[in-house]
């Protein structure tokens, strides 16, 4: 394999490489400000130019200097074997420290009020490369704040002119709403009058910004991002398995980013599961279990309404009669195989049944006319639930059958035979399906058990009301629209009594056994450390009452106890561990 | 036997049909019509090529060392042979065999107008050459990219387009396209005018492609050069009009004619071979556009063909061929405009070779700060020390003109131009290095004027009171 030096490491590499993807690849650091791994090469940054020497085959291969000699963008370099990279000669540091006195001239310096403080390119590099005082004594260029979509502030004050945004939309969305308005330095990143920078995957441009200057209205001064504790996680509320940080803190989510995966979403996130986490936090989430006493529902503790639940779900398999359980598709395939062996376990014969899947516009593939297997193409889903897949594979290795789709779940539901009824929801929206609310009708006798997050008319018709968790809130595996089992981990703790489904699953079990709950531990409070500069938070915490609910175990379960299942101990793909970040300031014990 | 001198008053080559002195007077010029063209033994050159091979074509452009003539001065011959081979069995034009020529007449250089002239009152000398260079290069379609303030030229060009379609030069029924008989070699060429919008920066060869396919003007980045990959992806020969203007005399009357003029290297680099047109403009008697063998001293120019000084004041400095060649100062005043200029006498080189010329009452200052305020207005913003470095560049050179300097700032600006680019630069094109250039070149030159503008710079000694008391 070709070997290229860059800084004294060498670095094997793929023929048509450039030096600078080289060297990302192997660690070697060279700063960079417009080059982007999902983007076409620009050079304009000129920060990452190193010295470059090649040998020369008509001189004995011996090293010669590299286009005579000048500094090379290392970023449309490409490398070839043998050569030797120097992005720390005097040279080509002398470069670096130019450019960075360059790029700060006319940039306003407000870090102290600026979103990107901590995550910002200029700041990590002018701390590394740079020089600590400025020589600027002029006045600056000072470019107005733009308002440029429903998603996008643009501070052009602090714009470095990188264009990478203005790249995103013309090859990867297609749009082209950005542009490049007028002449040195003065110029500015603009959008065309009349034409908002409005797509469904345009807040990418907030994360590709290496500065402050595009900034994301529904994060903006919400949070230090120093403070914000990042989770890999899956995208939840559509079909696509879009590979995602969770950014949260203190037990909140804050802003979800997307996380890179070549095979799946490349860089990209859409906007709709960039803020489709909003449900999370909202004031309509159940936040108590409830259960229904002289014909009202009442919020009440946890262990008498699963109490109640255990012997409503219990009498009516004791009648001989049909335990009905529909299986939300957003639920994760742990919690769907702990739902429906708890049904099953109460009824042989239960009736499992997956939930609908919402559907929403049609599938669409950016760059517009682009191939879904183009290496540059990324896909939008109409599919809005994350587990449909998943969810029809577990029942179907637990019944042997294949799952009930809603219509037919709800025609057997409502037969006469079907005693009580367990519905999981958890959709982004309170689930107004008329058909869930006439399988959920007070008026049949049947007994109804409500496992869902959001208040809704499908509530108000329950026995019972148990509150679930998102999926930020408990880990699992999602099965995409591809095919693909991705594992993820919960991001922050369930919101005040809610519990991940799967918890309820086992807590309904414990119940009908009648596991006694000491008085105690009802409900406890756990100390939630959160890290230097934060106030610890106490988060009341349900208490389980059966066993705990771990996904992890559960898939293990699942493989050795399932032959169709085989694939949760072996084809489930874990988020990459994190690359351990070195502190660029070396911690003093005080 | 080297030609170590030029010719004081050669035969007028591109000016042959345009009265310039000393051969006829700048009023009597007019444009020159097919007929008057013809009449005058035009588009003989064109013929006589269509009946070589393109490939011997090629090697007598190649054998005259005629060098570009619109400020970089690389071979045009050599350039040509950049091109890759026509695919096998394609005629050039065909799908899959485009080429093109992008004919650059953006001439936007302060101080320059000496393509301005050919285009004004001989476009039929710049259509031939068209002709001869795609006839030579297998180039398909030509587009003379024409700077947007040229209003005028652009009329007159489209007017000789015209008539050169009219009487069969390019189009189906062309000379190059030939007929049903003469087979070989023929194609069709076609040629256009295309006005841009007023850009500097447009008239960089990568720049040009950018901005005649559509997009904004900014330099691409090389390699791909665009030979290889130039316009809408496809092989292009980008020439200034004086080359090609070059191009019908050279193949009527030989290479070795051509090497004839001008003068060989007296520093043993390539020959500066030809006439040249050279616009004097500044503080002469009589500026204009004059047409000298390559080698002729400034001060013969100045002081024999341009009336001398204006107002007969001293010379102080003259700008040898735009601003961005950097600054002839006044002991540099002998110097020989050719294309060793630049090493001999610490300019980038000879750029367009329309000197500007300053007499003894202008303020250098000024000089630098509205040649700093161009560079700033023009620079495309692309790359980062262009775009920061020449506004940063301007106000200084504002500062120190208004008095409001000191001495580490005349340093910092050197500095700062310095680190722009110079040549080799940092940046994707070349106005950096103009940029520095121009400005470093001014500053050290006339730096006693600079220094008498700013205050000193007092370093701060730290003293020991403990030490002075004791002694």
């Amino acid at each position: 394999m070709p070997t290229i030096t860059i800084n004294g490491v060498a670095c094997e590499f793929t023929p048509g490489q450039m030096i600078l993807q080289v060297a990302n690849a192997h660690g070697v650091e060279i700063p960079f400000y417009c080059y982007h791994d999902g983007l076409s090469i620009a050079a304009n940054c000129r920060i990452c130019l190193g010295e470059a020497w090649a040998p020369n085959p008509r001189n004995d291969n011996k090293l010669e200097p590299f286009m005579g000699g000048k500094l090379v963008p290392t970023c449309q370099t490409q490398a070839q074997d043998g050569m030797v990279v120097h992005t720390d000669s005097p040279k080509a540091v002398a470069n670096q420290k130019a450019v960075m006195e360059y790029l700060l001239i006319n940039h306003p310096l407000d870090c102290p009020v600026c979103d990107q403080a901590g995550e910002c390119l200029l700041q990590d590099y002018s701390y590394q490369y740079g020089r600590g005082v400025s020589r600027f004594e002029e006045t600056k260029v000072k470019n107005p704040k733009k308002n440029l979509g429903p998603n996008v502030y643009l501070y052009s004050d602090r714009c470095i002119m990188c264009t990478r945004c203005v790249r995103f939309t013309r090859e990867v969305s297609g749009t082209a709403e950005l542009y490049v308005d007028g002449r040195g330095n003065r110029e500015e990143i603009d959008v065309f009058p009349g034409v908002a920078l409005d797509n469904e995957i345009a807040a990418n441009v907030i994360d590709l910004c290496p500065v402050g200057a595009l900034l994301d209205k529904d994060f903006l001064f919400a949070q230090r991002v120093w403070f914000l504790k990042r989770t890999a996680s899956i995208d939840g509320i559509t079909a696509s398995g879009d590979n995602l940080w969770v950014e949260h803190n203190e037990g909140k989510v804050y802003r979800i980013k997307p996380r890179t995966n070549l095979e799946i979403n490349k860089h990209w996130i859409t906007d709709e599961v960039r803020y489709g986490w909003k449900h999370v936090h909202s004031d309509d989430r159940l936040r108590s279990p409830r259960r229904r006493q002289y014909g009202a529902l009442v919020e009440d503790d946890w262990n008498r309404c699963l109490d109640k639940a255990a012997e409503g779900l219990a009498e009516a398999a004791e009648a001989g009669k049909r335990i009905a359980l529909l299986v939300s598709p957003m639920l994760p395939c742990e919690e769907a195989f702990a739902l429906a062996e708890f049904a099953l376990s109460l009824d042989p014969h239960a009736v499992l049944g997956v939930g609908p899947v919402p559907f929403e516009g049609q599938d669409k593939v950016f760059p517009p006319g682009a191939s879904e297997d183009d290496a540059r193409a990324f896909k939008l889903y109409a599919e809005k639930a994350p587990n449909a897949r998943g969810v029809r594979r577990v029942l179907a290795a637990l019944t042997g059958a294949e799952p009930l789709e809603f219509a037919k779940w709800t025609a057997r539901a409502q037969a006469d035979d079907a005693g009580a009824v367990i519905i999981t929801a958890n959709y982004r929206e309170a689930c107004p399906i008329p058909d869930l609310l006439r399988v959920a009708d007070r008026e049949s006798g049947r007994f109804v058990v409500v496992i869902d997050t959001l208040n809704g008319p499908l509530v108000e018709s329950a026995d019972v009301v148990l509150p679930g968790a998102t999926w930020v809130e408990k880990g699992g595996t999602f099965e995409n629209a591809r095919g693909t089992l991705q594992a993820f981990d919960a991001a922050i703790p369930p919101i005040e009594f809610a519990k991940p489904e799967g918890q309820i699953a086992s807590d309904l079990e414990a119940a009908l056994r009648g596991v006694e709950v000491s008085a105690t531990s009802a409900s406890s409070v756990v100390v939630v450390d959160e890290g230097p500069g934060q106030v610890p938070q106490a988060a009341e915490i349900a208490t389980p009452r059966g066993p705990t609910f771990s996904p992890a175990d559960t898939r293990t379960r699942m493989g050795d106890t399932h032959a169709a299942l085989a694939m949760f101990k072996t084809d489930v793909r874990y988020p990459e561990a994190a690359k351990p970040e070195e502190a660029d300031m070396r911690m003093v014990e005080l | 036997m080297p030609k170590k001198t030029y010719d004081a008053t050669p035969e007028h080559v591109l000016c042959r049909r345009i009265p310039t002195p000393p051969f006829g007077r700048f009023e009597d010029r007019r444009i020159i019509s097919y007929d008057d063209y013809t009449a005058d033994s035009g588009y003989e050159a064109l013929r006589k090529s269509i009946g070589m091979k393109p490939g011997d074509v090629t090697e007598e452009v190649r054998k005259s060392v005629l060098r570009g003539r619109g400020g970089a001065g690389f071979p045009c011959g050599v350039k040509w042979g950049f091109l890759p081979p026509i695919p096998e069995g394609k005629a050039p034009g065909e799908p899959g065999a485009e080429r093109y020529l992008a004919v650059n007449a953006d001439e936007s250089e302060p101080g320059t107008f000496k393509d301005r002239l050919l285009m004004d009152f001989d476009p039929h000398l710049l259509l031939e050459g068209i002709a001869i260079c795609c006839y030579a290069c297998r180039l398909s379609k030509a587009y003379i990219f024409i700077r947007g303030e040229y209003h005028h030229q652009a009329k007159v060009l489209e007017n000789a387009l015209r008539e050169a379609y009219d009487n069969g030069i390019f189009g189906e029924k062309g000379l190059i396209a030939g007929d049903a008989n003469t087979g070989g070699d023929r194609f069709r060429v076609d040629c256009y005018v295309h006005r841009g919008a007023g850009a500097y920066i447009c008239g960089e060869e990568t720049g040009l492609l950018e901005a005649l396919e559509g997009k904004r003007g900014w330099p691409r980045l090389k390699p791909p050069f665009p030979a290889v990959q130039g316009l809408f992806g496809k092989p292009t020969i980008i020439n200034n009009v004086e080359t090609l203007c070059h191009l019908p005399s050279i193949l009527s009357n030989g290479a070795d004619w051509f090497c004839g003029q001008g003068v060989e290297s007296s520093i043993g680099g390539p020959p500066s071979f030809g006439t040249k047109l050279m616009g004097v403009s500044g503080h002469v008697e009589r500026p204009g556009v004059y047409e000298f063998e390559l080698g002729i001293p400034l001060r013969t120019i100045v002081e024999e063909h341009c009336g001398g000084m204006r107002g007969d004041k001293k010379f102080k400095g003259a700008i040898p061929g735009g601003i961005s060649m950097g600054i002839l100062g006044t002991d540099q005043y002998d110097a020989e405009l050719d294309f060793d200029i630049g090493r001999k006498h610490n300019v980038l080189g000879l750029g367009t070779a329309c000197p500007t010329v300053f007499d003894e009452d202008t303020d250098m200052v000024a000089v630098a700060r509205n040649i700093s305020r161009f560079f700033k207005h023009e620079s495309c913003g692309q790359c980062t020390p262009c775009r920061e470095g020449s506004g940063w560049l301007y106000q200084l050179m504002t500062r120190i003109e208004e008095g409001g300097a000191k001495t580490k700032d005349l340093d910092l600006a050197l500095e700062v131009a310095t680190s722009m680019g110079s040549m080799p630069g940092t940046t994707i094109c070349g106005l950096a290095d103009g940029n520095n250039w121009a400005i470093r070149t001014i500053i050290n030159k006339f730096r006693d004027e600079f220094e008498a503008r700013v205050a000193r710079t007092f370093v701060p000694v730290k003293v020991s009171v403990g030490a002075m008391a004791k002694g």
